[in-house]
């Protein structure tokens, strides 16, 4: 997917001028930022310990994270895995793309994965003509309408009940149906021969358990289970941030992935997959350790902590500047909060330049994050890397300079306040360039008052000083 | 310079309390601005400059959440490197306080025996420094709702940005306004003629944007309420 | 070793571990504490029942029969695990009796699946169904309708607790390849945030819960 995020401000003022979709997706987040709250028993003593919990495991792992990866590539193995690295995007891609050709692949069956969007991995098959099928509901509307996905775990947030009817109208020749059931009726008989057509599962991972060599995955359509069926190959790649070290640490995280993501107590299908089964499922198993950035974000220790997120999405859900703009706003694959922070530091910032600035630094994603991932401490720090790495503006640094100097002096302090209010008296903001322009163009501005603080102030201290004597 | 009424509200209030207060001139802004755009050496700069005005406070006070928070989490970023002004800012960073919090976990008053002139109802914002940054929240509802003739309504998604975000609201204007704009919804669905919060800058967002839609409603700082209340007090 | 797995290692191991002085938590928490006195057949319903699953505690093993043969209605094939796995007695002979086949393993069409459980969860109303030796997962996954046979004793207080028994025989664990805890029917709100039970996997899900 090409990195759009430059263009933030611009592809924001689509959405909120579109209209449908900052109303679709503040419908859709608040929703779901409610049930979570009931589900973490947010505010609580004990909500908050269960976060503090589940930040320990996931800071536990990251720790450790070079010794579990190699511990949880031995359990992998031993299982019936076959486990495989990829430090960058094009390997992971050759991977996936080697054992396509090793088994004779022309179907694909894909589960929902974001570290597969962030591979570009169906353009890769697509390329070597292979069939691939988004079978996640949202994901395969989404793909038939050439569209990304716009939130991390509700990939169609941004459609109403209404845009979705029109699409599978359009694109699957449904014929008119109002009510959902039938809707998701209709297509759940439509894509039923994909899953047992397939000749390779792909998926992502929740976490990998590293002491039983477990990989885990949290679904509720079950097509997340379809593809580990009946396909006779799967591949599944998971980022190497998503170790976990132990069964019990994964107790914690699998409970508040889906209390935090969409209030429910556990997703429908909590599936820990150990291998080779008796029952069937594939009989090749693979699994690609993802690299592509992450053991660099890894080694700056102002950014380790962005590793430990869930892809839980409730930052996303939290969010005001999300709410308004929508995912697509943020021009790449991971947006919202998290991405204002992955997406620089996986994509750079040359191509992310506006994220990090996407935000008021109102707080809430911490708040609500269940690993309690300081975010706005991110933002600033990336602000600050912006600023040092010669990306800031020039009229807007030689500004801050001004300001500094201003504001180390009291007197110049002062009489800039007074030149302030009287540019402001003389209309000076019409034609003096200032960010008052910005300000105005959608808010009024009260002026300056006519006595100053300090003017008042010393008026109102003399007094009380002849009042003493 | 924009509110210096609130100011002299928190002045007024202080010295009712017999609490002896200085406005030390050599101060000028705590550098939050610079700080939040990335600048961080400007930031120290402006820092300094509150060190030298406040180095011989024992209490500082101020009608800002988000400066408070400024002094109180950040000017340790800013001075990690040098341990005599560390030593420094960190003794400001204990002395620091945002007016409601003052008040009530300061000089341990919840109730101030205010009485408003008239009848009124406001209904709360939380700036969202204070709230999440300080663990403000309660101060200020405590302090209005002990005043007589203050009825305390609600406001849906009290606790959520109203898109200031300082130099956020001018970098991205857009999208401060479509964060404004959904606040402005709720604040005109409120049954509160008057907004209450502790944050100028909020004050000044959401009152520009209401102005600029022709509302009646306005906000108004939770010092200058309780000021109003000193009038009629016992 | 290959490169890319020790290039990956090493940049790992290039700097000091992260976060290496944070205090682990006092005391571990599950997360839905219960106490002993807790009912966990009358919790498990309630949260079945909130899911949407379809929860029966019949009296004996002979209404639990009627009731999946009224469930499976005029369909002549199901789904089905070994039926020494189902704990309920006299299944097999009365679905001979009534001439309903058990389809091959995976068949799709099939509009009921019946099986047994692992265990059960009653903080969420879970039920975990193990792969074994058949015990085939086809039977809760590819059918309409999935009726799941479970008695009071494998009624375990939660998640924490299952994974815990776990604990004490990871090579058991471990060896059956595949775990699934299950919760609810199939669902989605892909359609404009309204929930919808029966995506992919089975729409309905059937508790039959003896003593």
């Amino acid at each position: 997917m090409d990195v759009q995020s430059n263009n933030f401000i611009g592809l924001a003022e689509i959405a909120i001028e579109q209209g449908t979709i900052p109303q679709a997706v503040s419908q859709g987040t608040r929703m779901a930022n409610g049930r979570r709250m009931v589900a973490m028993s947010a505010g609580t003593e004990h909500g908050e310990a269960m976060r503090q919990q589940a930040a320990y495991a996931k800071r536990y792992a990251l720790q450790h994270l070079a010794d579990l990866l190699e511990e949880a590539e031995e359990r992998l193995t031993e299982n019936g895995f076959t486990v495989l690295w990829a430090e960058t995007a094009e390997e992971a891609r050759q991977h996936v793309l080697a054992i396509a050709q090793r088994h004779h692949i022309t179907r694909v069956a894909k589960s929902k994965s974001m570290v597969t969007e962030e591979i570009a991995l169906n353009d890769a098959l697509i390329e070597a003509q292979i069939e691939v099928v988004e079978t996640d509901l949202g994901e395969y509307l989404l793909q038939i309408n050439n569209e990304a996905p716009s939130h991390i775990v509700i990939p169609v947030i941004h459609k109403s009940k209404d845009e979705v009817r029109a699409l599978m109208q359009d694109k699957m020749g449904m014929p008119y149906i109002e009510d959902a059931s039938e809707m998701v009726a209709f297509a759940r008989q439509r894509m039923r021969k994909t899953f047992l057509e397939a000749e390779m599962g792909i998926t992502g991972g929740n976490f990998v358990i590293a002491e039983t060599g477990s990989l885990c995955l949290a679904t509720n359509e079950g097509n997340g289970r379809m593809v580990t069926t009946l396909p006779r190959v799967q591949v599944s790649l998971i980022g190497i941030e998503k170790i976990v070290a132990t069964v019990e640490d994964y107790a914690t995280l699998a409970q508040v992935l889906p209390r935090s993501g969409t209030g429910q107590n556990l997703t429908v299908y909590t599936n820990i997959l150990n291998g080779l089964s008796v029952d069937g499922g594939a009989e090749h198993q693979y699994l690609i350790f993802v690299d592509n950035g992450r053991s660099r974000i890894y080694a700056d220790s102002r950014y380790t902590e962005a590793l430990a997120c869930l892809r839980c999405g409730a930052c996303l859900n939290t969010c005001p500047v999300y709410r308004s703009t929508g995912g697509h706003a943020y021009g790449w694959v991971y947006g919202g909060p998290i991405g204002a922070v992955v997406s620089p530091l996986l994509k750079g910032l040359d191509q992310t330049t506006p994220l990090p600035n996407a935000s008021s630094l109102c707080g809430s994603c911490k708040q609500v994050c269940p690993v309690d991932i300081d975010i706005p401490r991110m933002l600033l720090d990336l602000r600050h890397d912006i600023i040092t790495q010669h990306h800031g503006e020039f009229l807007i640094s030689a500004s801050m300079k001004v300001w500094e100097q201003v504001n180390r002096s009291p007197q110049l302090f002062e009489l800039g306040g007074k030149m302030a209010q009287l540019g402001l008296q003389m209309g000076a903001d019409e034609w003096v360039p200032n960010p008052l322009g910005d300000w105005k163009a959608y808010r009024d501005f009260p002026g300056f008052a006519p006595q100053s603080f300090r003017a008042q102030w010393r008026k109102h201290h003399k007094e009380n000083k002849h009042e003493q004597q | 310079m924009i509110y210096p009424q609130t100011g002299m509200s928190v002045v007024k209030i202080l010295e009712h309390l017999n609490v002896e207060v200085d406005f030390p001139s050599a101060q000028t802004c705590c550098g939050q601005p610079a700080f939040n755009s990335g600048y961080r050496p400007e930031a120290r700069g402006v820092a300094l400059q509150f060190m030298r005005a406040f180095k011989d406070a024992q209490v500082i006070v101020t009608p800002s959440g988000s400066c408070a928070a400024m002094v109180r989490h950040e000017y340790a970023t800013l001075f990690a490197d040098d341990p005599v002004r560390l030593a420094e800012v960190q003794r400001l960073a204990s002395i620091t306080w945002e007016f409601t919090e003052f008040l009530v976990d300061g000089l341990g008053i919840t109730d101030l025996a205010l009485r408003l002139p008239q009848p009124q109802s406001f209904a709360f914002h939380d700036a969202c420094h204070g709230l999440r940054l300080l663990g403000l929240g309660n101060a200020a509802r405590t302090l209005l709702g002990n005043t007589e003739n203050a009825t305390v309504c609600d406001l849906t998604e009290c606790d959520v940005c109203c898109g200031f975000g300082g130099l956020f609201s001018v970098k991205m204007p857009n999208v401060s306004n479509a964060m404004l704009q959904t606040k402005i919804n709720h604040i005109e669905a409120s049954s509160a003629p008057t907004i209450v919060t502790g944050d100028a800058s909020c004050l000044t967002q959401m009152n520009g944007g209401l102005s600029r839609k022709g509302s009646d409603k306005r906000v108004r700082h939770i010092a200058d309420v309780l000021a109003e209340g000193l009038e009629g007090a016992e | 070793m290959n490169s890319s797995k020790a290039n990956i290692l090493a940049r790992l191991r290039q700097h000091p571990a992260p976060f290496a002085h944070l205090p682990a938590p006092q005391t571990r928490r599950v997360m839905h504490p219960l106490d002993d006195s807790t009912d966990l057949v009358g919790l498990f319903c309630a949260q079945a029942q909130k899911l949407s699953a379809q929860v029966s505690l019949p009296a004996s093993p002979a209404q639990a029969i009627e009731l999946i043969l009224q469930l499976i209605g005029e369909d002549r094939s199901v789904l089905a695990w070994d039926f020494p796995h189902i704990p309920l007695h006299g299944l097999e002979d009365a679905l001979q009796q009534a001439h309903i086949e058990r389809a091959p393993d995976r068949s799709d069409g099939v509009r009921v699946g019946i099986s047994g459980v692992d265990a059960a969860l009653a903080s969420t109303g879970s039920i975990v169904v193990s792969a074994r030796e058949g015990r085939s997962r086809a039977v809760s996954l590819l059918p309409a309708l999935h009726i799941a046979v479970l008695t009071t004793g494998q009624i375990l207080p939660h998640l924490d607790a299952w994974l815990a028994h776990q604990q004490t025989d990871l090579a058991g664990f471990r060896a059956v390849g595949n775990h699934i805890i299950i919760t609810g029917a199939s669902r989605t709100a892909d359609i404009g945030m309204e929930l919808v039970l029966g995506a992919h996997g089975p729409a309905q899900l059937q508790m039959v819960i003896l003593p």
